[in-house]
């Protein structure tokens, strides 16, 4: 017998001996769906129902005729109030609603009438609902009276009458109203189906101690965690078929039917269910291994809830995505993780997917399931994550003080990787609360402020309260000057390469030319003193203030936690993140290609100041480029791509800065600093 | 049997074990004393294969644990300190499950699961559950887990820990008998009775080094005290700097 099928028996046997899984995986599905499904319809309707059922109390003021007055008093679904102020009668919930009639009309003309409501309250609405219906019906009675004393025809003031018919049958509706929240439902129900049984099977096994025997077992590693992916997995993909299957059954019986309001017909074709069924398999994989791969980093059941949720509510994003308006079923949006086999989802059950993007959702789907049960196989055999060790040297116990003194006081001269991240972080936050609305009051002002005082400033602080080195965490170094040519061909060469990205980019992305438009604005220069003014604003002072918090702090604490390339592509990825704007992702790309230079060549010569000159470089030359015509010419030919020209050189270019920046000797000096902070 | 050679574990600046060598042979009891952080634990670990050594190693017959580390696991029944079992799980399923982990199945398991359920006075709560049993009833079901594939070594780590005399005593007897068979046994301890009334042999860890081995007699004796105890607390002492009445004691090579 295979040594992962026992482990996965074992697992399974013991996870539905758990009564919290058995909850989540069986009891919700079968009993919540249709419960709160019916329990929701049956008191959504009951007080649709009281609320009909009852006359609204209206009221008119103004110069209404008589006719009206009588007209409406005839209504039964209203109850006609004398108010004399009608805001606060329909505040204080005397009325729900009141014409309030303008001068009247000279014969033939228009005499104005505004409905006062409450849009706060259901009883208000409902009145100027039947208030409303109520005016336009004795509008259609008065044009009629109009029509006929002059003598014309019935239809004379409705030339066209406009009907639309849906040739959508009743099951196509219902499968296109169910693929708007089905998917994310049962992405979310995989979701929690497979989050407790992998934090039980890794964490869980940690803290009750049988790790250690289990591992002493002369079975490779990797055979142990597939068994207990495969059964996390298939706990995933049985919750989530037990929620499709009670959701459907639900829709199906006709219990739930609006009320029978819609001719609407919730059911899906066999062969779609089997479909999601099948795929549903690759992304309970993916959620088994990537929950599986933290959990194993948590030394007990509560740090790995911790650990997970934040995950479990980046997930919620992309399962989210089907359910708006306007989103396509495009190849890049399906290779996107679980939003790709969402959106696939719901044009199932609408009943058209795409032959290719559906099959790039379900392929990258399993290539990410793959890449994730590679995560959690690496993370099993690693002692540090099965001990813990790494803190094993850590100190414990003492005062309050003595606590709070190791809490903030520095063990090492710079800051852990943990520490560094917190604190870009906590200035990210800053950035987003108070940088954005001062750039926004004060426009070029606010930028720079926002710079200096929400970057640099609290960079400074952070290393000077906490007592790390200022020399160590901002590598404050003299750099060799072959090291610096090396860094200046290596931006020379990035930034045309960066261009290439961005144009790339643009195929999935689409480019906010509004946006885009308005930035140019703002870096161009009519004049030399306006030019210098924004080389200050915009090329030195990010240089500078940027550079501080992301290849200083950041890049001090995460240095020697992975290879050069790891640590540097991390740095790349933060930095293209900060510069995530409302408007779109599409900075994200260049940006965190030009961090990844600027944290390679920092990291190659320990030196903050190519970082500094480097990012200098790049942003003056966008400054000059907008602010020269014929540069800019080129640079409005938006939608192009860059001269090809370009490409060689700029590889040619990249290619000379590594090299000048370190062969083979700097990276193993890079390594071995790494192994130091270790 | 079981052979440390000059193995160093250490994380980051603390050299957790530090130059351990020592050999245990078939048919011999020996005992690894030392105050907490004295580097047992990790040292156990380490032949256990769970911790890699930073340098030197480790060998379980002719197999290395860093080399073959599979084959070590094959030959050693490891009691973990933490006793950790599958709450949800009975006794019986647990040590098939381990049987199975052995690449034990068939006959042979069921008739291996019997005989120790049978040998530790396991019958009587075989079918409950292990989340209900209690700290003795838990520690032998622990220590029939690590005997089911019938290892030749034993690396024990404070295998009395938390437990009644009666339940110690079934512990202890198991000890000895599986001695009688020819197994070698390593343990960890801080309990000196129970290493008077096992032991074969005692190595002393103080800081990560092996700073004395011996039989208990010979401790006893070489220290000038009373029992072993306060022999204990005399080399442990005088390892630290502070003022112990320990000569200059160095390992024995093994007997």
């Amino acid at each position: 017998m295979s040594i992962a099928w026992v482990v996965f028996r074992k697992e399974l046997r013991e996870t539905l001996r758990d009564r919290r899984t058995l909850m989540v995986m069986v009891a919700i599905p079968i009993l919540l769906y249709p419960v709160l499904l019916i329990a929701t319809e049956q008191f959504a309707l009951m007080g649709i129902r009281r609320i009909e059922s009852e006359a609204s109390e209206v009221a008119v003021t103004g110069p209404a005729s008589d006719d009206l007055m009588e007209f409406l008093a005839a209504d039964q679904d209203l109850e006609l109030l004398d108010v004399p102020y009608p805001v606060e009668a329909i505040r204080s919930e005397i009325v729900g609603a009141v014409a309030v009639f303008g001068p009247v009309a000279e014969e033939g003309g228009t005499q104005r009438a505004t409905v006062l409501y409450d849009a706060a309250d259901e009883r208000s609405q409902r009145a100027r609902t039947v208030l409303a219906r109520a005016l336009r019906s004795w509008d259609d009675t008065l044009l009629a009276r109009r029509i006929t004393e002059r003598g014309l025809p019935p239809g004379f003031a409705d030339p066209l009458a406009v009907a639309d018919s849906s040739v959508a049958r009743p099951e196509e509706l219902g499968g296109y109203t169910l693929g708007r929240f089905l998917p994310m439902l049962l992405i979310l129900m995989t979701l929690l189906g497979t989050f407790y049984p992998a934090i039980d099977l890794a964490a869980g096994e940690k803290e009750r101690g049988t790790l250690e025997p289990l591992l002493t077992t002369p079975v490779p590693p990797r055979q142990i965690v597939v068994g207990k992916f495969m059964a996390v997995a298939l706990i995933g993909v049985v919750a989530a078929a037990l929620n499709l299957a009670s959701m459907l059954l639900t829709f199906q019986t006709g219990l739930f039917q609006l009320g029978g309001s819609l001719d609407i017909e919730f059911a899906l074709p066999w062969g779609s269910v089997l479909l999601i069924f099948g795929t549903l398999i690759p992304l309970a994989v993916l959620f088994a291994s990537l929950f599986l791969g933290i959990a194993l980093r948590s030394r007990s059941f509560k740090e790995a809830q911790t650990a997970l949720t934040p995950v479990y509510l980046l997930v919620m994003v992309p399962a989210l995505l089907p359910v708006f308006p306007g989103i396509g079923f495009t190849v890049a949006l399906a290779a996107v993780p679980v939003a790709g086999l969402g959106i696939f989802f719901r044009e199932l059950m609408a009943g058209s997917p795409a032959l290719v993007p559906s099959m790039v959702a379900v392929a990258t789907t399993g290539l990410w399931a793959w890449a994730a049960l590679a995560f959690a196989s690496a993370s099993f055999g690693r002692e540090d994550v099965l001990f813990g060790v790494g803190d094993a040297h850590v100190e414990t116990g003492g005062g309050f003080r003595e606590r709070l003194r190791r809490l903030l006081g520095p063990v090492s001269d710079t800051p852990s990787a943990a520490q560094a991240i917190g604190f870009v972080a906590a200035v990210a936050v800053l950035f987003f609360y108070m940088g954005f609305p001062l750039q926004a009051g004060w426009g070029e002002r606010g930028l720079l402020l926002s710079e200096w005082l929400l970057l640099l400033l609290p960079a400074f602080l952070f290393v000077g309260v906490a007592g790390f080195d200022f020399g160590e965490t901002f590598s404050f170094r003299r750099p060799e000057g072959r090291k610096v040519l090396g860094s200046v061909l290596l931006i020379a060469g990035g930034m045309p390469l960066g261009w290439f990205l961005a144009w790339a980019q643009g195929f999935v992305l689409p480019i906010p030319w509004d946006m885009l438009e308005g930035l140019e604005e703002l870096i161009t220069a009519e004049s030399a003193s306006r030019l210098l003014w924004l080389l200050a604003l915009l090329a030195l002072t990010p240089a500078i203030c940027e550079e501080v918090v992301f290849r200083g702090v950041l890049l001090a604490g995460i240095r020697g936690r992975a290879s050069a390339v790891r640590v540097a592509a991390f740095n790349g990825l933060v930095f293209g993140a900060f510069h995530i704007s409302f408007e779109s992702a599409f900075r994200f790309l260049p940006t965190a290609w030009l961090g990844f230079l600027l944290a390679w060549a920092v990291l190659a010569t320990r030196s903050i100041w190519v970082g500094i000159l480097m990012h200098f470089l790049n942003n003056g030359s966008i400054v000059l480029m907008a602010s020269v015509p014929a540069l800019r010419a080129w640079l409005e030919d938006g939608g192009e791509a860059p001269p090809w020209v370009l490409l060689a050189p700029a590889l040619l270019a990249v290619a000379m800065g590594v090299k000048l920046l370190g062969g083979a000797s700097d990276d193993s000096k890079m390594m071995g600093d790494a192994a130091d902070s270790n | 049997m079981i052979e440390f050679q000059n193995l160093t574990k250490t994380y980051g600046p603390l050299r957790a074990v530090d130059g351990l060598s020592l050999r245990v042979e078939r048919g011999e009891v020996y005992a690894l004393l030392g105050p907490n952080g004295a580097g047992k634990t990790t040292a156990l670990r380490c032949l256990a294969t769970l911790q890699a050594p930073t340098s030197g190693t480790a060998l379980v017959g002719d197999a290395d644990v860093r080399e073959q580390p599979l084959v070590v696991r094959a030959r050693i029944g490891f009691l973990a300190a933490s006793m950790g079992l599958y709450e949800r799980l009975t006794p019986v399923e647990l040590l098939e499950y381990f049987g199975r982990l052995h690449h034990m199945e068939g006959p042979a398991l069921e008739g291996r699961v019997a005989e120790l359920t049978h040998m530790f006075g396991i019958t009587p709560f075989a079918s409950q559950r292990c989340g209900t049993l209690s700290t003795g009833q838990a520690q032998r079901v622990s220590v029939a887990r690590a005997l089911v594939h019938d290892p030749p070594a034993l690396i024990l780590d404070e295998p009395t820990m938390g437990l009644d005399v009666l339940s110690g005593e079934v512990i202890y007897r198991f000890i000895e008998a599986e001695r009688d068979r020819g197994k070698a046994i390593l343990f960890s301890t801080h309990q000196m009775a129970e290493v008077e009334l096992l032991a074969d042999r005692v190595g002393v860890l103080s800081g990560g080094r092996l700073v004395a081995e011996g039989t208990p007699a010979s401790l006893i004796e070489r220290t000038g005290e009373r029992n072993l105890a306060r022999a204990f607390l005399a080399l442990v002492q005088g390892d630290d700097g502070s003022e112990g009445e320990g000569e200059d004691i160095s390992p024995e090579e093994p007997a």
